[in-house]
């Protein structure tokens, strides 16, 4: 076996130019499928991460009537002691907060504007005291201040400003309607200016102190819904189920405990879309690799049936030649891995601190993704080992293939071959 | 030692059948420094690879040391030649990426010796086909005389019972050539190896101690000399 890896290691460095040429193939596939996967998994954390800490939170308790009508956000389907719940769920050491969406349309005339205009948003009411307990909203406050409870005042996405032409200060009219159903209108000035990671806050929600809401909404106290705060990581659907049973223990039957995931289904079926898209990507990626990597074999092989000839007729048999045939293909994976492996590690890494703007494309185009701007790639050591394994595996399956048919030919062909 | 009886060999060419051997039937002895002689086609090639258990015969007996070598599988086979049978060709065919100690060390791998004894043979063959010094040498560094002494060192180095050598010549000039020829017949008499080459070139033919003619698959002439 030691005599067949020399001889494997020695074709290697002999036939140096095939074997750069051919390592490099696999070294690109493999850098190319590691920055991809570290790409998308450093889009799906991100967007996971803006998606609950600014849209979803980990878990939404709300009226089970509200969860199915969520759509036309219905505010007859409320919550109507929310500050019981709230208690209970602190009581499990999970900070909760209340909120109150609402949909509507927001009026604007020209001067300060640059023309009449209207827009149909989505309104959260916040308790700007300890809403920053679940979504950290304050922290991406771009101008002017945060909301304030009592004051006739909101706060708007960056990108939504932007559009209409709003600076803080601005004053706005809310068309909406109240639990009641009746119209409301409501004058507010524009307090703060935000810029959220999430697309969906910066681009058309406006948040309203909860008490100015709860006076124009007539809502009497009662929210929409109350969102709670979980670390990442954790088991939000044991958590959520937790809630649940709690609730049904204090004899309130009408709520239910919805995760992050149940919240956000159209954003987790377009990864899962994005996942598998652009897993067929990758695999093109390989298979252009692979047919590289297998045409080079291809010719090294044939260009070296002689030599195998000449091999079987000294007594060799074809399965020391074959395993002679796979090592050496086995060492260009090799090869080829390992510079794929650092190729695609050092791009992950500068990617990783660099970051890729791609805020010229979230602007004006919903990609699913919840991200505004800058991606970052994350490293995946899984990733980089199934990758490296792969290379070299890859490499010496095509390899078996044409040594497979070379080693089919009779030794005397075998010795004649030109 | 060997014996062929009634051999014959048919090969496919487009949708002719050359009738290459048409019913063999030759004895050779230990020790013998036998010539395949005959024109292009005449069948030698197929004869020497018919003994070189490199090719199967139609029909007809080969017994090789008694081995019927016609019953042995493609792995019998693979190390009946790895033991007894050694191999020079008219291209040398020597592996390029081995220097010419590691190209006659090969022959030896595949028996599997212990590093010791592959140096030590390895080394005393080389001095005997007058290559000392040259061992570390790359096929691409040795002239194609050079080339031909490893490949006949490759044959030796592991004490074949025959050593078989297609036109072993005819890539050389006629001096290399006959040099060649009086290195193979030195490692006859001292190995008492049984040497059987082809040629159709008349110099090489003289060499011969025994001169086998063949002509469109059979054997025309078989004769000894001293």
């Amino acid at each position: 076996m030691r005599f067949l890896i020399s001889l494997a290691w020695k074709n290697l460095s002999r036939y140096r130019k095939r074997t750069i040429i051919t390592a490099s193939a696999i070294a690109v596939g493999i850098g190319i499928y590691i920055f991809f996967d570290a790409w998308l998994l450093g889009a799906e954390l991100d967007s996971e991460r803006n998606l609950i800490w600014y849209e979803t939170s980990s878990i939404r308790i709300m009226d089970s009537q509200y969860w199915e009508e969520q759509e036309r956000l219905p505010l007859d389907r409320v919550v109507e002691n929310p500050e019981v719940v709230i208690k209970m769920v602190e009581e499990m050491n999970i900070p909760a907060v209340p909120r109150i969406r609402f949909g509507g349309e927001v009026i604007f005339y020209k001067d300060p504007y640059e023309q009449d205009g209207g827009v149909p948003v989505q309104f959260i009411a916040i308790d700007p005291e300890r809403d920053d307990r679940v979504f950290p909203m304050k922290q991406t406050l771009e101008s002017g201040k945060y909301l304030k409870s009592g004051k006739m005042e909101i706060m708007i996405g960056s990108w939504f400003a932007e559009d209409i032409g709003a600076e803080v200060g601005y004053p706005l009219t809310i068309v909406t309607r109240t639990r009641d159903g009746f119209f409301q209108t409501i004058d507010v000035e524009i307090a703060g200016i935000i810029n959220c990671p999430n697309p969906m806050i910066n681009n058309g929600t406006i948040f309203i102190p909860m008490d100015v809401a709860n006076n124009y909404l007539q809502m009497e106290g009662g929210v929409t819904e109350m969102d709670m705060s979980l670390p990442l990581q954790a088991d939000v659907e044991k958590t959520a189920q937790h809630i649940e049973e709690r609730l049904e223990e204090k004899g309130i039957n009408n709520l239910v405990a919805k995760t992050w995931k149940d919240l956000a289904q159209d954003y987790l079926a377009i990864a899962v879309q994005k996942r598998a898209g652009s897993n067929i990507m990758l695999l093109l990626v390989f298979i252009i690799a692979a047919v590289g990597v297998s045409n080079t074999m291809l010719m090294a092989i044939y260009e070296r049936v002689r030599e195998l000839g000449m091999m079987r007729a000294l007594g060799m048999k074809d399965s020391q030649i074959r395993i002679a045939f796979i090592l050496e293909a086995g060492g260009i994976g090799f090869i080829g891995s390992v510079a794929g492996t650092i190729f695609g590690s050092l791009i992950v890494y500068l990617f990783s601190t660099l970051g890729i703007d791609y805020s010229w494309i979230f602007k004006n185009m919903n990609v699913g993704y919840r991200l505004t701007g800058v991606m970052y790639t994350v490293w995946n050591p899984e990733v980089v080992i199934t990758a490296f394994i792969v290379g070299i595996v890859i490499s010496m399956l095509i390899a078996y293939i044409p040594t497979r048919r070379a080693l089919k030919m009779q030794i005397t062909d075998c010795l004649r071959n030109e | 030692m060997i014996t062929l009886r009634e051999v014959k060999k048919n090969y496919q060419a487009g949708e002719t059948i050359v009738k290459a051997l048409r019913g063999v039937s030759l004895d050779v002895d230990q020790g013998e420094f036998l010539s395949i002689a005959g024109p292009s086609g005449s069948g030698k090639t197929t004869l020497l690879n018919l003994i070189g258990c490199i090719d199967k015969a139609d029909s007809g007996v080969i017994k090789i040391d008694k081995e019927d070598v016609d019953k042995l599988d493609k792995n019998e086979l693979a190390l009946f030649r790895r033991r007894k049978l050694g191999f020079v060709f008219q291209t040398f065919n020597l592996i390029p990426v081995l220097t010419a100690k590691e190209n006659v060390a090969f022959a030896l791998h595949l028996l599997n010796l212990s590093k010791n004894e592959i140096e030590e043979r390895t080394m005393s063959l080389l001095k005997e086909v007058g290559l000392e010094g040259m061992e570390d040498r790359l096929p691409s560094r040795l002239s194609g005389g050079q080339q031909q002494r490893v490949a006949i060192a490759r044959a030796l180095v592991k004490k074949p019972a025959i050593v078989l050598a297609d036109e072993p010549t005819a890539n050389l000039d006629s001096d290399t050539g006959r040099a060649i020829l009086e290195l193979m017949e030195e490692m006859n008499k001292k190995h008492t190896t049984t040497f059987i080459f082809s040629t159709h070139d008349q110099m090489v033919m003289e060499f011969a101690h025994r001169l086998v003619q063949l002509h469109d698959g059979q054997i025309t002439k078989d004769e000894r000399r001293n």
